[in-house]
């Protein structure tokens, strides 16, 4: 039996336990969210590149390693669950001896690479798919006007492909909000594993993941109905 | 003739575009005039938008040469960039920038590339908006304007960049009749001040009327060329009779 009074009586001698695990949560769902972008961003570069016949050899090959390496990098971190790509960094790492003084601090690390490794992946997808939405039309209309491809991509393409991307990139944050919960594995004291603390230091093992599960849907419901709203605005703004 | 003392301006050497195993055009060879106007027709999938697009390299030729204003634009040390500017493109779905207002696609290359100050940009861009006729929708985007407006937008966006050719490829093959004539309209007056041109069209009327030289291609080659008169009056060529027969 689930016990509302069960649940406020660990909620009262745990709550400090709860905030601490899902201040963690969210500020490692931000970073990796972030680093994730700009990892996107490269890995999307690489992907897209232009290889024409008539340039130097050396030049086609690397650009030919890049578009593998960013090809390769996103089939595999799609392909395997993230919390065995956690498991393998994290374990890899420490056991080659890359480790800070402080355990804490070299699991946050760790997990944060891994996250990090895994939304980019996700994001490189989104940020191509949301540059080749951009009618090609405007690259060609940039170009007649004297700009480079950069100057193009710069003030045409990326400004209109930013719109196309901003509502999949915020879904991606809710996302990773709750596959972080897998970081509770290897002991990252985010709120899943604050909550299997209180499970074991209780013997109670219903209601402390039910607080966690009420904590989570508040963040991540809250987050998607605003996400929503926001791509109505977009979706209706006049350039659009 | 006049035109003959008039120096070129672009001169294309044997054009040839291959696209994977179709040759699309197979030799074209021709001189545009300054202050000329040229209009090309021809039948669908005959190779005109690709030999347009190749003048300022949107496509790469497969071979031969484009020489404008000395140089030669098929030469990899040649900075397409910096001759692009030159020549202003006009295309048949607009392209306007849909991130930007009006006026924003029109300062935008000015600024940018030519490093022109803001004030100055905004004053030219408000005088060509006023020569197209839209002077006072430069806060406007372009999806709340009508296609010809659209499209009055996108060729004084190309004069912004002071060109000294304009490209128009099928400009009003994508606009609703009604809207046909206000474009038209824009570019016989270009033609009336002498600006160079060259015109894609299907607008017999228009090629006819305003076109110093009408250019037929077909099957990727330029099959017959003249004045107006003698191209309406008295095509020789079969291929353009059975063309003529059918649009006119």
């Amino acid at each position: 039996m689930i016990s509302l009074e069960t649940m406020g009586k660990i909620w009262n001698s745990y709550s400090s336990f709860y905030w601490k695990g899902l201040g963690n949560t969210l500020w490692l769902s931000v970073v990796a969210v972030v680093l994730g972008v700009i990892l996107g961003l490269i890995v999307a570069s690489g992907r897209m590149l232009t290889i024409k016949k008539d340039e130097n050899i050396i030049l086609q090959l690397l650009k030919y390693a890049a578009k593998f390496i960013a090809v390769a990098y996103v089939e595999v971190l799609r392909a395997t669950p993230l919390l065995v790509q956690v498991m393998v960094i994290y374990f890899g790492a420490t056991s080659a001896g890359l480790k800070f003084e402080d355990s804490t601090a070299t699991r946050m690390f760790w997990c944060l690479i891994a996250v990090a490794l895994n939304s980019g992946a996700y994001l490189s997808e989104v940020i191509r798919s949301g540059i080749n939405a951009v009618p090609s039309g405007q690259m060609e209309a940039a170009r007649c006007v004297g700009m480079n491809h950069w100057q193009a991509m710069q003030y045409v393409i990326l400004p209109q492909a930013v719109r196309n991307i901003l509502p999949a990139l915020c879904n991606e944050f809710v996302t990773i909000i709750k596959e972080t919960s897998v970081l509770s594995m290897v002991g990252t004291a985010e709120l899943m594993f604050q909550a299997q603390t209180v499970a074991s230091a209780t013997y109670i093992f219903v209601e402390p993941y039910i607080i966690a599960a009420i904590m989570y849907f508040v963040i991540v419901f809250t987050l998607s109905k605003l996400i929503s709203a926001f791509e109505r605005r977009l979706s209706r703004s006049v350039t659009r | 003739m006049s035109q003959d003392k008039k120096e070129v301006i672009i001169q294309v050497k044997n054009l040839k575009k291959q696209f994977k195993h179709i040759e699309v055009l197979k030799g074209i060879d021709i001189e545009i005039r300054k202050g000329e106007v040229v209009a090309v027709i021809g039948p669908s999938g005959s190779g005109k938008s690709t030999f347009l697009r190749c003048l300022n390299l949107l496509e790469q030729p497969t071979s031969g040469q484009i020489i404008f204003e000395g140089s030669d634009l098929t030469d990899k040390r040649t900075n397409i960039n910096q001759l692009r500017q030159k020549m202003g493109m006009v295309f048949q779905s607009f392209n306007l920038f849909a991130n930007m207002t009006v006026l924003k696609n029109l300062t935008i290359g000015p600024m940018k590339i030519k490093g022109m100050k803001q004030p100055e940009a905004e004053k030219l861009a408000l005088s060509l908006l006023q020569r197209v006729g839209l002077g006072d929708r430069g806060d406007a985007y372009p999806i709340q304007m009508s296609g010809g407006q659209q499209q009055r937008v996108a060729i004084a966006r190309a004069l912004a960049m002071q060109p000294d050719v304009m490209l128009f490829d099928e400009p009003t093959s994508a606009l609703d009749p009604e809207m046909v004539s206000e474009v038209l309209d824009v570019m016989k007056q270009l033609a009336a001040e002498h600006m160079t041109m060259v015109v894609v069209t299907h607008e017999m009327g228009f090629a006819r009327e305003v076109a110093d030289r009408v250019i037929f291609i077909d099957q990727g080659v330029i099959q017959e060329e003249g004045t107006p008169e003698e191209f309406f009056g008295n095509p020789k060529n079969q291929r353009l009779k059975d063309f003529l027969s059918k649009v006119l």
